[in-house]
């Protein structure tokens, strides 16, 4: 496993899960699917990560949980996002984009 | 984030583990079918789908655990299993658990006992509204240190000018008792006279009626009385209607008015049954000073401007009486005042019992690491296994953690015994006694020693094991060697041990050395064969009849069979002295900035000083025929050997003058007829000072005679005589109580009490902790011995004697011992200090008992090494070397 290029950067992974919930409710796997294709394969979430990823968000009351059938008729645990978790992803992309255009300009300085 | 979401969300997972386990296991299965199917989609077989994807997600379990760590209650589980595991290992060694429960369970139990004791005295405040407040004022001489009590004139002086107090009160000083008659047996209660406001200073609501009523002090007044809650309980049996009953104290009716609630108890060394009324008559003269005033303080007001008040108003009295000494204000904080030679005492005690405390840690310490050594191999397969070593450490702190907390709840039993056996059994004479027990305080600190214990025992024990080298224990199968470091910081901790109990031990010593000298200080009488009686007179007898009634009765008890002598005095040794007076020796000029020159000073009868046994250096005794003073006969006194000895340096001071009082070129010349030996009347301990007795017939101590001792000398056993002196004494008046009756060597000892507890208790604690360290070497020494069999048995093959054997093993305790010893002097010389105010004629480096008790340390030590070295010369090398 290459993990130091696919390895996301520390605390990232609730804001992009709650980011990929925004678009449509989804199960784990389909969550950790659109993650490594948007990002073109740089980043890859191993369930060990993932799966208390969840945990923390539910408990914050950002995401909720339903039982679903799939489309291949399997069932699977789907992932809401509430309207709590819609407005923390808003403050978190905001702050996470001040903070890139300014590490962007520190390391082009 | 949420707190109490997270939290309700913790507390369900909790208690539906087996659902939320389940629900997991569902979601992970799906997700692997998932991840299958989108590789069957892709074009794979549906086996190698499903093994690829296994391969991607990792182990499951280890999944799962990921996922069970994330929320905040998977930290309480971790700690249940850890203190499930912690009680398993200790009952699993219960000879070890049965040595660590009891050194905790002592060193807690005490040290909660004796902040029970400190927080009560020491550290809550009193238990009245803005106790910080009440202030008790007295006055002494600019020069001198402590509270002193206050004359009538500058009392009143001072209640009809002062701003600074919301209030002021006055008792009684002398703390006297009443005689109690009309209730079966005449007897004496103990009271105290107040003035009318005494008991809104405190601001304490009685129980039943009312304080005193303004007015009620006035001369003249109708008698009132408040009582106790238990005196109302004992000798009225709680009847609900006692108000308005009457009881005669000191031969006059009083009406109880109100009855006081248990918490209440001022002054508070004793008990007070009755509060009665002191009326200040208006002064002639500025002595006696015999009251204690109390006030409350005014709120933004300060002691130091109330003092300064004080002082202005005190020197406006001095210039009344200008004959009278200069006196200023002094003020204490009511608590302050309340403990006031307790305090070094009881912080000395709380010192040394946390000293007792740390060695039973050490101990405990060292019982940890010696067996965490031995567990070496299975930390080090836990660690290989993938345990952090954060959690290893705190594993193995959960362990110590149950170990304390155990041994806490055995100390906090031990001291709830130990305090009641206080209550019951020890000096009875310390202030707020009545509010000791164990309270949400107590058992708060008693909680923040045991946890504090349990990391501090637990710590070095837990960092030694976890120490990251796997290779060596796991190599290593039979022999479980310690790493050095261990052996460091076991050896490190004993010399810690052995320091802090040569500290305590001469602690101990030092109060044992200066409370030998206190028993065998002479006090001045011939104590054997001695009762001493109080006898006080109401005031239904005027003066003459006082001393009539003095004459007859003496003649009588003189007469009784087996009494050889039986005299009266108002002070007895050896710390019942009723008053000091200031004196002037002929010749010596009236100047009243002269340093103060005071001298006890009693009035006695006759037969006094043959009764207690006071030796005659020189003159004569007093004799009934002596004639009371009169135009003709001047006055006579008897003066003790050190006023002999100070104020008429080798002259014969028989037949010299002197006169008492402040100085006065008009008072009185007094004769000098006699000279005796020195008395401790102000206690053992005190510097031997001038003192001048009077005849009680002289009509200038009349007043004073109406409350006197009574001192009788027998032939055979002193107490057999007390029910023929009862009966001679009611014959001559029903009412009067015989009170206070104790042998003198009851007295002697009684004075002591305090002391002997103290140091009792001190040298209990050393005693302890020279146990534990001894317990500690020999411990080491064992284990160094059963870790170096193999070394000791290739020496001895190789021809080494068995001398060379015990010296290379005692050499290892010596060296710790000399060490600590060294340590401890060091801690001895700066912290015996503190106790300078408890040592009687005993320095604070006091050499011997430095050099005692290090040499019994020294000896205890080398036995508890010796033993185990003895051991290590009987290795057969054969036998250590096939060991392994």
């Amino acid at each position: 496993m290459a993990e130091k290029n696919t390895a996301l950067v520390q605390g990232t992974l609730d804001m992009l899960i709650l980011k990929t919930l925004a678009l449509e409710s989804m199960h784990a796997h389909g969550i950790g699917l659109r993650i490594e294709q948007i990002s073109q394969g740089v980043f890859q979430v191993n369930p060990g990560s993932l799966f208390p990823a969840f945990k923390r968000l539910e408990r914050a009351g950002w995401v909720n949980s339903e039982w679903r059938a799939t489309e291949n008729n399997r069932r699977a645990k789907y992932y809401v996002l509430t309207a709590s978790g819609r407005k923390q992803l808003k403050s978190e992309t905001r702050d996470w984009k001040t903070q890139s255009v300014a590490i962007a300009r520190i390391l082009e300085a | 984030m949420n707190v109490f979401r997270s939290f309700t969300a913790g507390l369900k997972e909790l208690l539906r583990r087996d659902k939320t386990e389940s629900e997991l296991n569902e979601e992970l299965n799906a997700y692997l079918q998932n991840a299958a199917d989108a590789k069957v989609q892709a074009g794979a077989t549906p086996e190698e789908a499903l093994r690829s994807a296994r391969l991607e997600m990792g182990g499951m379990e280890s999944v799962k655990h990921q996922v069970r760590t994330a929320g905040w209650e998977s930290a309480l589980e971790v700690f249940a299993q850890d203190v499930r595991y912690g009680v398993r290992i200790l009952l699993k060694s219960p000879l070890f658990t049965a040595v660590a429960l009891t050194t905790i369970a002592i060193g807690i139990g005490a040290n909660t006992a004796m902040f029970s004791l400190v927080d009560a005295i020491l550290l809550r405040p009193l238990p009245y509204p803005d106790p910080q407040r009440l202030i008790v004022v007295g006055t002494h001489q600019r020069d001198e240190s402590g509270m002193s009590a206050m004359g009538t004139a500058d009392f009143l002086a001072w209640r009809d000018h002062q701003h600074s107090f919301e209030q002021v009160a006055v008792l009684d000083g002398a703390g006297s008792s009443f005689a109690l008659s009309g209730m079966g047996a005449p007897e004496q209660i103990p009271g105290v006279g107040v003035s009318a406001n005494f008991f809104s200073i405190f601001g304490v609501a009685p129980l039943k009626g009312r304080g005193f009523n303004p007015g009620e002090d006035l001369p003249g007044a109708p008698g009132v009385v408040v009582i106790s809650e238990q005196f109302w309980r004992d000798h009225l049996g709680s009847d609900p209607e006692v108000l308005n009953r009457t009881l005669t104290l000191n031969g006059k009716q009083h009406t109880i008015v109100g009855v006081m609630p248990a918490g209440f108890r001022f002054p508070s060394r004793r008990p007070v049954d009755v509060w009665a009324i002191h009326t200040l008559n208006p002064p002639t003269s500025r002595p006696p000073y015999g009251l204690i005033a109390l006030g409350r303080l005014k709120p933004g007001i300060s002691i130091r401007q109330a003092e300064a008040e004080l002082d202005q108003i005190a020197a406006q009295v001095t210039a009344q009486f200008p004959s009278s000494q200069e006196l200023v204000g002094v003020m204490m904080p009511m608590k302050e005042w309340m403990v006031r030679d307790f305090s070094t005492a009881l912080l000395v005690l709380l010192g040394a019992i946390g000293l007792l405390l740390l060695i039973a840690v050490v101990n405990v310490a060292n019982l940890l690491l010696a067996r965490a050594t031995a567990r070496q191999r299975e930390v080090a397969v836990r660690m290989a296994l993938g345990a952090s070593r954060k959690r290893v450490v705190r594993q193995l702190l959960t362990e110590s953690a149950v170990l304390s907390l155990l041994g806490g709840v055995l100390g906090l039993l031990l001291a709830w015994l130990a305090v009641r056996a206080f209550l019951a059994f020890g000096p009875g004479q310390m202030p707020r006694l009545n509010e000791v027990g164990i309270n949400s305080g107590v058992l708060l600190f008693t909680f923040v020693i045991c946890v504090g214990s349990g990391i501090l025992f637990g710590l070095a024990p837990a960092i030694e094991i976890s120490r990251p080298s796997l290779a060596d224990p796991l190599k290593d199968t039979t022999r479980s060697s310690s790493p050095a470091s261990a052996h460091r910081t076991h050896r490190a901790l004993l010399v810690f041990e052995v320091a802090l109990s040569l500290l305590l031990m001469i602690g101990s010593g030092l109060l044992i050395r200066s409370f030998v000298r206190l028993s065998d200080v002479n006090p001045g009488v011939q104590a054997d064969h001695v009762i001493t009686a109080a006898i006080s007179l109401p005031n239904k007898y005027a003066e003459p009849q006082i001393q009539q009634f003095w004459q007859q009765f003496l003649e009588k008890a003189g007469a009784l069979p087996g009494v050889k002598a039986a005299g009266i005095t108002m002070s007895l040794p050896p710390n019942l002295l009723e008053i000091t007076n200031p004196f002037t020796v002929e010749g010596q000029g009236y100047d009243r900035h002269r340093q103060s020159q005071l001298a006890e000073e009693m009035s006695v009868s006759p037969d006094y000083f043959r009764a207690l046994g006071i030796p005659l250096m020189k003159g004569r005794f007093f004799s009934p025929s002596d004639r009371v003073a009169g135009e003709k006969d001047p006055m006579i006194v008897i003066i003790n050997e050190t006023m002999a000895r100070q104020y008429f340096k080798g002259k014969d001071p028989i037949g010299r003058r002197i006169q008492t009082g402040d100085p006065d070129p008009k008072s009185p010349w007094e004769t000098i007829v006699g000279v005796v030996g020195d008395v401790k009347y102000s206690g053992l301990d005190s510097a031997p000072g001038p003192t001048i007795y009077v005849p009680y017939n002289e009509n200038a101590w009349a007043g004073w005679a109406r409350e006197m001792y009574l001192v009788v000398r027998s032939t055979g056993n002193a107490p057999d005589l007390v029910p023929a002196i009862r009966t001679q004494l009611a014959s001559m008046d029903s009412t009067l109580p015989l009170a206070q009756v104790h042998t003198m060597e009851e007295l002697l000892d009684e004075s002591l009490v305090q002391q002997r507890f103290r140091t009792w208790l001190i040298s209990g604690f050393a005693a302890l902790s020279l146990l534990l360290s001894a317990i500690g070497l020999y411990a080491l020494i064992s284990y160094s011995v059963s870790q170096r069999t193999r070394e000791i048995g290739v020496r001895v093959a190789l021809g080494a004697q068995r001398s060379n054997v015990l010296g290379m093993v005692l050499k290892e305790g010596l060296q710790l011992l000399m060490f600590g010893l060294l340590l401890g002097l060091v801690g001895a010389f700066s912290a015996t200090r503190i106790m300078r105010s408890l040592l009687y004629s005993t320095s604070a480096t006091d050499a011997l008992s430095f050099i005692a008790t290090s040499l019994t340390l020294v000896a205890v030590a080398l036995l508890a090494c010796y033993i185990p070295a003895r051991r290590a010369t009987k290795v057969d090398p054969m036998v250590a070397l096939r060991y392994e």
